[in-house]
């Protein structure tokens, strides 16, 4: 056994994967096939249903990746055959040649500026040109410049050869090589990903014409970083749409070119992408051509439903067969208008095809070479049980390499992955990362000597700002000791110059100006710590971000304004003191709240990671909704899925199940919870160090619509499920879709309800051919690998009818009346047993949340911390969550999320204690009065009351004191901004710390002058 | 009278004027006037304090001192407001309001409703009042010390005033009453609300308390017209241990101390009110207002106390509103 996991893609997926192992205690390789890691997300303006900006939210998690000591990035990197075993598997990677020493490069782009050559930009889906030398994006990880062998002249003619000239750091090296290397690794997770759809494959789309563009184009289109920043207008001639289409499906259940699957994300993406145009250009027009809109996931129908009412985003529920260009090369859409049964035909100025998700190239040769099994779509094959663990042992799959998905369900399975290779390895787990070691600390002399280097970044500062001039106005600074220039701050030769100077003149505090602190900073907090120095006395001036490359035409003014940002790092860094990270104990297990398939699965998952668990269930048996199921949608009997899970359960010598049993009281903090259960009278105390929320969730029970509780022909879906059971003789059956969903009490779509009601009629139809089934439903929501079924129902001769919302179907006494939209015509169906699909609800969610201080959703439902990103996280650490209790979901996702939910945990009990952040806020007792206003303003639960008696002169009382948990305070300030008595302080962001910085500028200003939309500082 | 501070006015008046130390004291003074009561020899120990303040650094600000910032940012922007037309002789002036609702909302307490409510009652009295969108009257700001702020402030709203042709100015805010009265040399009629609605002919016929806020009543000596208002309506006003000249301050003082002796006094003060068994606390101040509504709205509150705080006006309106 190795402690280490290969993770192939380098994606949300693979990136979420990494983070989880690597914290865990494992050695992480996370291979790319691209230049930089960040997948397709990265390419996003926007992400769905909360118009959170993509890159805002990945960015963060890129860094964190690139700094994260257990991680090694192999980008630019393809993995040629896995082999071998669990616990032993040889990984082959290719390191593609870059032509660039990663390890020289400053990824300054001073070669990029000077390559002659260009070529079509994939980050912006080829509407715009890149270099031949090239970064891939901004933001990318790792920050170095790859040389286009295909298109580089001095590569492909011998010529030019300018790069190499410029490169300050001498990192062009046009002799290097492609390199094999084996990598001996104990796990592997795939997150390969998807390819986009190509849809030229369709020729009728007519995808040559330049105002046919892809859904992935029209997001590069959108978004600020694109090839228009941000504004919307046609390749053909530049001008802006007025009118605008997307076209739903595009290889997407198609049966004709083999793509059988639902793509999951495009009608979301596509209502996204509609808001933002419409939010850019309100006089757009845009109309959505679709078969179903499948708005499943959380909070999707509420903005499929907004896109409508608040941007009047019209859905057209006909799917024109072909793009129509006219002689003068104007487009139009024909489509069938189910109002009248007409034919119509309207013009466009611009047509969207919404592209499916394809298995991607790497991801099926990956599995041939390695003898991983694909599903009949080409996904890595999986099961409902085992929904990460592919054919091989030992390798696992998260994101759409297994299926499609959107970012959420990809992030929770890339967790479950973790959660997986990490429990296989967990005997491993520690011995292959390593710790760094530092000097002791110097003694801090009471004057402040403060080091000031400003870097030029190649050009990007020193072509704008005055690098020497700052240096010179530097040293004439209070408490100035040492300045000087530097050409790359970053490289690791001016880390030697950085330490060397800070011994010489016996520097006390560090500023460098260069470039944004979420990069640069933990590199310069370690050079000042490797040299003797509190990292917390390093103070990061930005004049790039923030001056170079704002003011690029102002090059005077630009160099006042670095000035003025160095002049108020020093200040403030003058007053900064050293502050120390504390380690505080915890409790190495953990509790499961829900006995359910989801909390039975995050209870092995936890205890097969080597910890304890409580499994605190409040009915006799474990099991929840599952037990009331009698068949799964693949064919599986639940009752021997059930057995096998449950003794698997109760076999695990660390997990401990406490039947009718409720969690009472809570009290602690991340790592160290003390919690009570009653059971059966009895109340136990329960320390722990993580929980795990897996409560569940409930059937609707219909009451008073379609005549449910008054006639006995009348059931729920989950009442038949139980009839199917025993099989029933009922010959006419009709099922009615979106009972108590998508309504004005419930707007949530119930997520699981069509693919219950596909199985069931399918169920029914196998039983008895001459059944008469029949579904009546609003939009058939059987989205991904799902969509098989529904085909497959079809097949059988079920019969789907599409009701309006604003037209019920009416039950009476042995039929039910259905007005058909797409018939326009009313239907009377012979109906022995109406069925209600009815969505699951919230159960009794509101004792818990109060008792772990953490939100509920609007229906009820716990709420996430963050709906892409920390889908089973909560804000307050240490708790996570799975399973129906966030929203509802098919079992095979409750599963994956249960597991990601137990993966989340396991960094945390994997710790050997808990690790403070150093620059926390503190109380001044003494000022402060016990208001708790700082309680209720931290969104971590860090703060808490504890009772004092004040005695103030002749007036004695008894009241609240405030303290700051140092294990969860995150530093963030927000206490000490509200705090009325000012007894808090955000330490290394005080007030005084702040407002040194402020008067220092102050002091420098010679005037204010507030112009038509500007304000002239003369410093 | 029981003492939570050590503040010692002979002592500071010592240091100050005779050695030049420039003591503590002057900046623990609450300025709630209630020394100069006893004072056998009537000294005028508010002016003191006042001027001994004057172009000095306040020890403490509370709120990390955001109203001080937006008063001293708001006399330095010009301001655009024009004066309502027509010929009201009547102007009404809200005070502060909507930053207190703005910054202080974890007290929960709707202050934009005493504006609401005043004009309720003066339009149901026949006034019609120009609500004036002035600055800051500067109260806080003068009493920290900022007089350069104050008179900015002040010079702005002498000519907004003027232009607006009123004679006589409505406020409902006990500071704003004390500061144009005092404090600006306006020359026409400054009221507080409460001094106006004696004649509403309510009928109200319930317990009330009331805290007499330290600048209508010991600043401006107006204890009885308030109490006139209630019990002319109907309400029964069961009076605390110490109450007009008497009465204990809130502790809030121009907002510049939030601390320990502070919250005694609020709790004393609190625990006067309580005894008195009404359901209702009547003051005639916004900030004595948000100071007890702030021990009320605790997170984890020292004491559980019964009744509602309310300002008068919101009080008589509700009950107005209610058809008593």
């Amino acid at each position: 056994m190795k402690g280490s996991v290969a993770v192939v893609g380098g994606g949300i997926a693979g990136i979420q994967a990494a983070l989880d192992i690597a914290d865990s205690g494992f050695k992480t390789y996370l291979i790319e096939s691209r230049p930089s890691i960040g997948g397709v997300m990265s390419q996003l303006d926007k992400t769905f249903p909360t118009n959170d900006c993509a890159m805002c939210i990945l960015s963060p998690k890129l860094v964190e990746t690139a700094r994260h000591p257990n991680i090694e990035l192999l980008s630019y990197s393809d993995v040629k055959s896995i082999s071998g075993k669990a616990g032993d598997f040889k990984v082959k990677v290719i390191k593609k040649v870059r032509y660039v020493d990663e390890t020289k490069c400053t990824g300054c782009g001073s070669c990029t500026e000077k390559c002659p050559s260009k070529v079509p930009d994939e980050y912006n889906a080829g509407m715009s040109k890149r270099k031949s030398i090239y970064i891939p994006f901004a933001q990318a990880i790792p920050r170095v410049a790859t040389i286009d062998a295909a298109h580089c002249l001095y590569l492909t003619k011998g010529k030019c050869g300018v790069c190499k000239k410029v490169c300050g750091p001498k990192a062009v090296d046009y002799e290097q090589k492609d390199k094999e290397i084996e990598l001996n690794v104990g796990s592997v997770v795939l997150a390969t990903g998807f390819k986009p759809f190509d849809p030229s494959e369709l020729k009728q789309f007519r995808f040559e014409h330049p105002d046919v563009i892809t859904a992935l184009q029209f997001e590069r289109l959108l978004s600020a970083s694109g090839p228009t920043q941000g504004h919307v207008t046609k390749q053909s001639d530049g001008k802006v749409p007025k009118k605008l289409a997307f076209i739903q499906c595009v290889g997407s259940r198609n049966l004709r070119i083999n793509r059988k699957h639902c793509s999951s994300v495009c009608c979301m993406y596509a209502t996204k992408e509609s808001i933002i145009a419409k939010e850019h250009d309100p006089e757009l027009d845009i109309t959505i051509f679709n078969i179903d809109i499948r708005a499943f996931g959380k909070n999707f129908e509420e903005f499929y439903n907004r896109a409508q009412r608040e941007y009047g985003i019209k859905y057209n529920n006909s799917r024109p067969p072909e793009v129509i260009v006219d002689a003068n090369n104007a487009l139009s859409l024909k489509y069938e208008d189910f109002n009248t049964g007409d034919l119509k035909t309207q013009n466009f100025d611009m047509v969207v095809l919404s592209i499916g998700l394809d298995p991607a190239d790497s991801t099926r040769t990956l599995a041939q070479s390695s003898g991983i099994a694909l599903d009949d779509f080409g996904n890595i094959a999986t099961s409902i049980e085992n929904p990460v663990e592919t054919s091989v042992a030992g390798i696992y799959v998260c994101g759409v390499a297994q299926g499609p998905k959107d970012i959420p369900d990809t992030v929770a399975q890339a967790s479950a992955a973790a959660s997986k290779a990490a429990a296989l390895l967990s005997g491993e787990r520690g011995t292959m990362i390593k710790e760094r070691k530092f000097p002791d600390e110097k003694v801090l002399s009471p004057e402040p000597r403060i080091g000031v280097f400003v870097c030029h970044c190649g050009i990007n500062i020193g072509s704008v700002v005055n690098v020497p001039n700052v240096v010179e106005y530097a040293k004439s600074l209070p408490g100035v000791a040492h300045a000087q220039e530097m050409l790359y701050a970053c490289s690791s030769d001016s880390q030697v110059t950085i330490k060397d100077a800070i011994a010489k003149n016996n520097l006390n505090r560090v500023v460098v100006a260069s470039c944004t602190p979420r990069t640069h900073e933990p590199l310069f907090q370690n050079t000042c710590r490797e040299a003797g120095l509190n990292p917390y006395l390093f103070e990061l001036a930005n004049i790039r971000e923030h001056c170079s490359w704002v003011h690029m035409k102002e090059k005077e003014k630009a160099t006042e304004k670095a000035k003025g940002i160095v002049q108020m790092a020093v200040a403030k860094s003058a007053l900064f003191q050293p502050l120390y990270k504390q380690k505080v104990p915890l409790i190495n297990k953990a509790i499961v709240l829900g006995g359910g398939v989801a909390g039975m699965t995050a209870a092995l998952d936890i205890a097969n990671n080597g910890y304890g668990v409580t499994l605190i269930e409040k009915e006799k048996e474990l099991g929840g909704k599952l037990r009331e199921m009698t068949e799964l949608y693949d064919g599986k009997n639940p009752s021997d899925v059930l057995k096998e899970l449950i003794s698997r359960v109760n076999q695990n010598k660390n997990i401990k199940v406490i039947n009718e049993a409720k969690l009472t009281k809570v009290e602690g903090f991340l790592g160290n919870f003390k919690g009570a259960v009653a059971v059966k009278g009895k109340e136990i105390p329960l320390d722990f160090g993580a929980a795990v929320i897996a409560t569940g969730a409930r059937n609707f029970e219909p009451v008073g619509l379609f005549s449910y509780g008054k006639d006995s022909h009348v059931v729920t879906q989950a009442q038949l499920e139980k009839m199917l059971g025993k099989g029933i003789s009922t010959n006419n059956i009709t099922m009615i879709q979106c009972v108590g969903a998508r309504n004005k009490d419930r707007e949530y779509c119930g997520r699981t309800c069509c693919i219950d009601a596909v199985k069931n009629a399918t169920r029914i139809k196998k039983a008895n051919s001459s059944a008469n089934v029949y579904v009546l439903y609003r939009d058939m929501r059987t989205y991904g690998v799902m969509e098989k079924l529904y085909e497959n129902a079809r097949d059988l001769g079920i019969i789907f009818i599409k009701y309006e919302a604003e037209n019920p179907p009416k039950v009476q006494g042995g039929s039910v009346v259905v007005h058909d939209s797409m018939l326009n015509e009313d239907i009377e169906l012979a109906s022995d047993l109406v069925v209600l699909s009815t969505p699951l609800v919230a159960g009794e969610n509101e004792e818990i949340n109060q008792l772990f201080k953490i939100p509920l959703d609007k229906n009820k439902f716990f709420l996430e911390a963050h709906p892409k990103l920390r889908p089973v996280d909560f804000a307050t650490d240490g708790v996570f969550l799975c399973g129906s209790a966030q929203a509802p979901k098919l079992i095979d996702e409750a599963i994956s999320q249960a597991s990601a939910a137990a993966s989340r945990a396991c960094t945390i009990l994997s710790r050997e204690f808990i690790e403070t952040e150093g620059a926390i806020s503190v109380v001044n007792e003494g000022r402060c009065i016990g208001c708790g206003t700082c309680v209720a303003v931290c969104p971590y639960n860090a703060p808490s009351l504890y009772d004092v008696t004040v005695k103030v002169e002749e007036v004695t009382y008894t009241t609240k004191k405030s303290k700051i948990n140092p294990a969860a305070c995150k530093g963030c300030g927000s206490c000490a901004a509200a705090c009325p008595a000012g007894a808090i302080t955000a330490q290394h962001f005080s007030s005084k710390e702040i407002g040194e910085a402020i008067d220092a500028f102050d002091k420098g200003v010679r005037s204010i002058s507030i112009g038509k939309g500007v304000v002239e500082v003369t410093v | 009278m029981r003492r939570v501070s050590k503040t010692s006015p002979r002592s500071s008046i010592y240091n100050a004027n005779v050695y030049g130390l420039d003591t503590k004291d002057i900046w623990t003074c609450l300025t709630c006037g209630l020394c100069p009561m006893e004072c056998p020899q009537q000294v005028d120990f508010l002016s003191f304090i006042k001027e001994e303040r004057e172009g000095k650094q306040p020890l403490e600000v509370a709120h990390l001192g955001v109203f001080t910032e937006l008063a001293d940012l708001s006399s330095k922007l010009d301001g655009t407001a024009k004066p309502e037309s027509g010929d009201s002789k009547y102007g009404y002036f809200p005070g502060c309001v909507d930053s207190l609702g703005l910054f202080l909302h974890d007290v929960k307490t709707d202050f934009g409703e005493i504006t609401t409510s005043s004009l309720k009652l003066l339009d149901k009295i026949g006034i019609k009042p120009k609500v004036l969108q002035m600055k800051c009257c500067g109260h806080d700001v003068l009493w920290q010390g900022k007089k350069d702020v104050f008179d900015r402030l002040k010079n702005y709203n002498k000519k907004y005033i003027k232009e607006s042709g009123i004679e006589t100015l409505v406020t409902s805010c006990a500071e704003c009453y004390r500061t144009f009265s005092k404090d600006y040399d306006l020359g026409i009629k400054v009221v507080h609300t409460s001094e106006l609605l004696d004649k509403l002919g309510l009928k109200i016929n319930a317990d009330v308390t009331y805290h007499d806020p330290c600048r209508l009543g010991r600043h401006m000596g107006v204890y009885d017209a308030p109490r006139k208002a209630l019990t002319s309506n109907g309400a029964n006003i069961k009076e605390m241990e110490h109450s007009k000249e008497n009465a204990l301050c809130c502790g809030v003082s121009s907002f510049m101390n939030c601390n320990e002796q502070t919250k005694a006094l609020r709790i004393a003060r609190m625990n006067e009110a309580e005894a008195t068994g009404a359901k209702t606390l009547i003051t005639t101040c916004s900030k004595c207002l948000a100071h007890f509504n702030c021990l009320k709205t605790e997170k984890d509150a020292v004491k559980k106390y019964d009744f509602d705080v309310v300002d008068l006006s919101v009080f008589l309106a509700r009950q107005l509103e209610a058809g008593k």
